[in-house]
């Protein structure tokens, strides 16, 4: 029963997506408003239908109903609640309907909130949504069905007799639940992780989001409504986006980090990169943006930028869900692929034939020239090309190169992950020294004089700060280079929201405290974009220290036995086993850690045995200057083999990537207006 | 409304480029920009390329002995020796056919032939990776000794046939309801 409800509320949802789509498209041109109606209705009634389909299967999920051969997948009687209904993106075709069910909630805000003040972009807009989830549906309903069944056809021969489907066949018969439940197959190890619980919803979330401005965007185009309020409308959309897409890839990090059990966050794998790509193309999009809201300039750059970033996304999502990639994320691999890249394909020729349509009418051109090449838009074009640069070098290595190779030479070439970092780093160091520099220069003309001159305070800080590195002994000097390049952006940042706030000080005479308040009040964009740059700098600080200067050893120990490892000491204590509530087998070390001399931390590496995997779970003791990073690698009570790993300032990437959603927040959220009752409170909030 | 395509321009003192000079400036500073990243990466991809081949190909290609390429085979289970002590990893990867349907079944039938080509595989200073076991897929970086056994650096490992939906296995063991 529970099924037939899942299901039925899925075909429900892709009728009125198909349905919207129609009516939007029809209605617009015929300029019938009540069909434009009620292809918003159906449009927005898609999300409940979805929400009760993705209710159903969670309900299945925590009840245990192995007889949907996706509850069977995916958990067992082991598996733990917090498991069970994480497992809803635990494979492939929940996922999948996750990301209907994400898609169908942000088309339902954006209609929410963009109905009145877009009239006229929303028709085609919601078409655009529409189509995309329309097809995300119909993958669910039409290959990667989670409503499907284990059925049983006593008729055939016994190696034919089970079978899959969502309806029941002629003559079928239901499995027997407790054969079922005794061979469901549980959820992958590594991913009982809580970076992998969140880093999939996020990174779907930042995809997913990327998707509406991509309608807006096409929708201006379509409907001829070219000023930017395609841009206003979707401005705080795109920047959530981003905010969830970089999150999504600082837990995937972190999930890394924690359970791959190599010490290291990013290894450039291929499906990493392909999550990476969308987040440079979308960084390059909000950036180019507000060169068109203040300039007027670059609006057929815009287009092309939003439309790759939504091929990206399409990519990421392929790359991820189609395993067709050799990478550590191969738990998924199935029909999806050639269907994705066909969407993917109907719908960027249909995006550029109508970029270049509406450029070939002249009707997108730009109001005003690029003057001066240190004017603050050159610096916007610039960051432009470098994260551009960065996307094709990404997708040359990881794509492209082994395609191309394969096809031409019948061999496939690929690189590793050094030649990834020889190709970015520069690049990387053209982006740090912008967001340096591009803050500091004028819209429209700018000397190098003046440039130069604002530089002067950071530029001081900088060399104070290289100089203490240097005291404290930092070596090489490629990395003290480094972190000159990373912290002066970083101090950029804050000069300018110190000059802010100091003139507000000066003029209005509020104190230090409210006029940095009213300062990210008054131009939350501009402020919120600074702290985002500082995340951004404390990020580089940490990968810095963590891949130049980090430190690796191994050692095996007699219990009570310690060995020293730079300041550190680590002793063997002891050797258990235990056995988890979910059944598996865990094998603890248990090391004593002194730093000159004195305890600092008691950890405890483990190795969890799964019935068909080993999972090494590292112990780690976590300051802001470093990680001291444990792996059990093997012994028994009387000697154990240890790895070891040091990895200085590695915190501040998860520290940064806080900062960073911190900024974006603070500059999407929406316009606080200074009303009389809320400036007394901020006068007793200030006076407190 | 409906007429309304273009938002006004606000500065309509357009600021035309100076002269030539300034555009020069754009189009030189571009195409360094260019020329500096696409030294990059011919000279990366140069350096860094290895070509993906099979345990086929390493074997029976004398030319490949020294030189640093990836490799990927199936993982034969009772081989895999860890000296946890040294870090240590050996074990021997059987040849995977260039082309196959579906990665689960070419590993299994690739383990199941006796004539298929072998290889030793070491791997020094590594933890013993969780996903090593029997029928994992290892693609391995690394190089072809003249001893015969594979240096590898780089060790990734891929394990289609758990945690995988539908596992045939499973399926054909859930018997009728009785």
């Amino acid at each position: 029963m529970l099924a037939e409800i899942g299901l039925t509320s899925l075909i429900i949802a892709f009728l009125l997506s198909l349905f919207a789509i129609g009516a939007s498209v029809i209605g617009e041109r015929s300029g019938n408003d009540s069909l434009v109606l009620s292809g918003r209705n159906a449009a927005l009634l898609t999300f409940p239908a979805i929400l009760l389909s993705t209710a159903v299967l969670v309900v299945a999920l925590m009840t245990e109903q192995y007889q949907l051969s996706y509850v069977w997948s995916v958990t067992d009687p082991q598996t733990p609640p917090i498991y069970r209904f994480t497992a809803l993106w635990g494979s492939q075709r929940g996922s999948l309907l996750f990301w209907s069910l994400l898609m169908s909630l942000f088309t339902f805000g954006a209609i929410w909130l963009n109905w009145r003040g877009e009239r006229r972009l929303m028709p085609y807009a919601v078409a655009y949504m529409m189509a995309t989830l329309a097809f995300f549906l119909g993958l669910s309903l039409f290959l990667e069905n989670p409503f499907d069944r284990w059925w049983i056809l006593p008729d055939l021969p016994e190696a034919e007799q089970v079978i899959e489907s969502a309806f029941i066949p002629p003559n079928a018969v239901a499995p027997d639940v407790e054969r079922l439940s005794e061979t469901a197959t549980g959820l992958n190890p590594l991913l009982r992780h809580f970076g992998m619980i969140i880093h999939p919803p996020m990174l779907y979330l930042g995809f997913v989001g990327f998707t509406i401005p991509f309608a807006f965007a096409m929708s201006a185009l379509a409907s001829g409504d070219l000023s930017t309020g395609w841009i206003k409308a979707t401005r705080r959309w795109s920047l959530i986006s981003w905010i969830f897409l970089s999150l999504g890839l600082i837990l995937g990090g972190r999930w890394a980090y924690d359970v791959l059990g190599w010490g290291g966050y990013w290894g450039w794998d291929p499906v990493e990169n392909a999550a990476f790509l969308p987040w440079l193309v979308g960084t390059a999009f909000i950036h180019s943006v507000m060169i068109q809201e203040k300039r007027g300039m670059l609006k057929v750059w815009n287009m092309v930028l939003i439309i790759s970033t939504f091929s990206a996304v399409m990519f990421g999502t392929f790359a991820t869900r189609s395993g067709v990639i050799e990478s550590v994320h191969s738990f998924a691999r199935s029909e999806v692929g050639f269907p994705m890249l066909l969407f993917w394909a109907v719908i960027t020729i249909i995006s550029v034939a109508l970029l270049l349509w509406r450029r070939g009418q002249g009707e997108l051109q730009d109001e005003h020239q690029f003057a001066n090449i240190l004017s603050r838009e050159s610096m916007f074009v610039l960051n432009n090309a470098v994260f551009l640069l960065l996307f094709f070098s990404i997708f040359w290595g990881s794509f492209g190169l082994p395609i191309a190779s394969e096809l031409f030479m019948g061999k496939e070439v690929t690189i590793g992950a050094e030649t990834f970092e020889y190709f970015t780093v520069p690049l990387f160091i053209v982006m740090y020294v912008l967001m340096g520099i591009a803050p500091l220069s004028a819209w429209g003309t700018m000397s190098l004089k003046r440039l130069g001159n604002s530089t002067t305070i950071p530029m001081i800080l900088t060399i104070i700060t290289i100089i203490f590195a240097i005291v404290v002994g930092t070596n090489p000097l490629i990395a003290i280079l480094g972190y000159g390049i990373v912290v002066f952006a970083g101090y950029v940042a804050l000069y300018e929201i110190y000059k802010g706030a100091k003139a507000r000080h000066k003029s209005i005479g509020e104190n230090w405290f409210r006029a940095t308040i009213a300062l990210f009040q008054r131009n939350q964009r501009r402020y919120g974009g600074y702290i985002v740059h500082l995340g951004v700098t404390i990020i580089g600080i940490g990968i810095i220290g963590s891949t130049v200067f980090q430190t690796e050893a191994q050692y095996t120990l007699l219990r009570g036995d310690s060995v020293s490892i730079q300041d550190y000491t680590v002793q063997f204590d002891n050797y258990t086993r235990a056995q988890a509530v979910d059944g598996r087998m865990m094998n603890i070390s248990e090391v004593t850690v002194f730093r000159d001399g004195n305890p600092i931390a008691e950890l405890r590496p483990r190795i969890d045995d799964y019935p068909d995997l080993p999972m090494t779970i590292a112990g780690a003791h976590s300051t802001l200057e470093n990680d001291f990073y444990v792996l059990f690698l093997g012994g028994n009570a009387e000697r154990a083999t240890f790895r070891i790993y040091i990895n200085p300032l590695v915190n501040l990437v998860w520290w940064g990537g806080i900062v960073l959603m911190i900024g974006t927040f603070i500059a999407a959220y929406p316009k606080v207006t200074a009303t009389p009752s809320r400036r007394k409170r901020d006068e007793v909030e200030a006076s407190t | 409304m409906a007429e309304m395509t273009w938002e006004k321009p606000k500065h309509l003192e357009q600021p035309k480029p100076k002269n030539s000079l300034e555009r020069a400036k754009f189009l030189i500073g571009g195409g360094l920009i260019l020329a500096a990243v696409l030294y990059l990466l011919i000279s990366g991809t140069m350096q860094g390329a290895r070509f993906f081949i099979t345990v086929d190909e390493v074997v029976n290609d004398a030319s490949y002995v020294g030189q640093t390429v990836r490799v990927s085979g199936a993982v034969v289970g009772e081989s895999i020796e860890y000296d946890s002590e040294n870090a240590i990893i050996r074990f021997t990867i059987v040849n995977i056919p260039n082309e196959f349907d579906d990665l689960a079944t070419a590993l299994h039938e690739a383990l199941l032939d006796p004539n298929a080509t072998r290889m030793d595989i070491i791997v020094e200073d590594e933890a013993m990776p969780d996903l090593l076991q029997h029928e994992a897929q290892a693609i391995l970086t690394g190089e072809l000794g003249t001893d015969g056994t594979f240096h590898a650096s780089e060790l990734l490992l891929k394990c289609p046939s758990r945690f995988e939906e539908n596992s045939p296995d499973g399926i054909s063991n859930i018997p009728e309801r009785s």
